[in-house]
């Protein structure tokens, strides 16, 4: 018991770290459709990929010019985790005007 | 286009689009920092012209077109092209290769318009203004230019490109256009000319579009009392074919690219095929000027089949070379590393 009890406590605490993250990273992602879409397209945040003092520096920029953020940590915790340096570069998106042309 | 955003429109133009002298305007690339302005219509359009001068003026789209009208042949780059390719990464619009063209602007001087208001001799900077506005809080659009580079004579109020009118997304009805320097300087949708004592001190001037003084160690911060305006652009080549990461027959190729150097000329460009062991020279066509690009190309003979890295490298007129490492920046400006394509070449 001795040893199972920590384990047993760690695996709990785990499992609920990962469920909070969870609901975190969706408030996060609906914090962004509130705060951040109204000036530009999510394509311009999706495209980056920051580490998360980067990321929070961007979203205290943003706050100086005006948006309105209710859930920062939320906000922050879904762009370090979706969009984060350690992620790869997303393929480029081509837009469909012009293809025709040589 | 490559889309890097869609509101408002952050548009790079696709390398294959940049095997001619000039390039298309509807492919020319496109850089906003604030939502573009409503339709500015040509015939209310005015532009002011004031601060320190004798004659305010007030100017149709009519008066800037009875002045001389010049045509200059100049690269657009934005600022930040190549910012995609730092590491560690930077915020902003992660650029490749594309945020540039090359295009013909016509229209009157800068010089002339500031001559006809009487423009004071102790103005030592000129601010621009454009029709765009920042949404919530976010900063005007406002750049100052020092005022010898405004009335260098081919520093224009661009109200053609390519021939045609200058497009809405490219600045309708007039844009400025400050050769050899950074994109940023070539204020889109003009509506106030400016002659001041001081440069403005809005966000576009400080601390957005500075350089640091001194070369930072990759992943730190700025420090904001060494950083400056940045003015002219760097010596850079690119290479256009062939394209990135393709494969071709094994046989005789040319290998096509440009070559452009702000304010300066382009001298030569050297290519190598081997990782950068062995260089040679490339031909350049088209007439050497400062502020537009070259074409040039090299035919090259591979013996094997396989894998082979291709490197360009530029020198311009004031003896610069292209570098192999890009200095690291922490806006990600001013990226000029020799360019490197990968080709696969296959037994035919």
């Amino acid at each position: 018991m001795k040893i199972l009890l920590p384990i047993a406590l760690a695996v709990l605490t785990a499992s609920a770290a990962w469920s909070a993250d969870q609901a975190v990273l969706d408030r996060g992602k609906k914090e962004e459709q509130q705060s951040c879409v109204p000036c530009h397209s999510l394509r311009l945040i999706h495209s980056q990929r920051l580490s998360r003092a980067t990321w929070s520096k961007e979203l205290d920029k943003m706050a100086g010019w005006g948006t309105v953020i209710h859930d920062r940590d939320a906000l922050l915790e879904y762009l370090a985790a979706n969009y984060g340096d350690d992620k790869p570069m997303p393929a480029p998106a081509i837009s469909e005007d012009g293809t025709g042309k040589k | 286009m490559i889309l890097h955003n869609d509101r408002p429109e952050d548009l790079e133009t696709p390398v294959r689009y940049f095997d001619s002298y000039l390039t298309p305007v509807d492919v020319f690339f496109v850089r906003q920092h604030i939502p573009r302005p409503a339709p500015i219509d040509p015939e209310t359009y005015r532009l002011t012209v004031n601060g320190m001068v004798s004659k305010p003026l007030s100017l149709s789209l009519a008066d800037l077109k009875k002045l001389p009208q010049y045509t200059v042949p100049a690269v657009l780059e934005c600022t930040g092209n190549g910012r995609g390719f730092y590491s560690p990464k930077v915020p902003g619009v992660q650029w490749g290769r594309g945020a540039i063209g090359n295009a013909e602007w016509s229209g009157p001087r800068i010089a002339d318009i500031l001559k006809m208001a009487g423009a004071s001799s102790g103005a030592a900077f000129l601010e621009t203004d454009g029709a765009d506005t920042g949404l919530a809080k976010t900063p005007d659009f406002i750049r100052s230019l020092p005022m010898t580079k405004a009335l260098h004579p081919a520093t224009l109020l661009a109200l053609n490109m390519n021939g045609q009118p200058v497009p809405t997304l490219h600045g309708f009805p007039a844009r400025l256009l400050v050769p050899g320097w950074d994109g940023t300087s070539s204020v889109k949708w003009v509506i106030r000319l400016t002659a001041a004592a001081e440069a403005n001190k809005g966000f576009f001037m400080n601390p957005g579009y500075r350089y640091p003084k001194y070369a930072l160690p990759p992943g730190t911060p700025a420090r904001p009392s060494e950083l400056e305006v940045i003015e002219g652009m760097p010596v850079k080549s690119t290479i256009t074919a062939p394209e990135d990461q393709s494969k071709a027959p094994l046989g005789p190729m040319t290998i096509r690219g440009f070559a452009w150097a702000g304010e300066q000329s382009i001298e030569r460009v050297d290519v190598s095929t081997d990782g950068g062991s062995r260089w040679r020279e490339a031909r350049l066509s088209g007439p050497k000027l400062p502020f537009a690009w070259r074409l040039w190309q090299i035919e090259w003979q591979p013996a094997d089949p396989g894998y082979y890295t291709i490197l360009s490298r530029a020198s311009d007129s004031a003896g610069r070379v292209q570098p192999i490492v890009a200095e690291w920046n922490p806006s990600g400006y001013l990226w000029n590393a020799i360019d490197r394509v990968g080709v696969t070449l296959e037994k035919a």
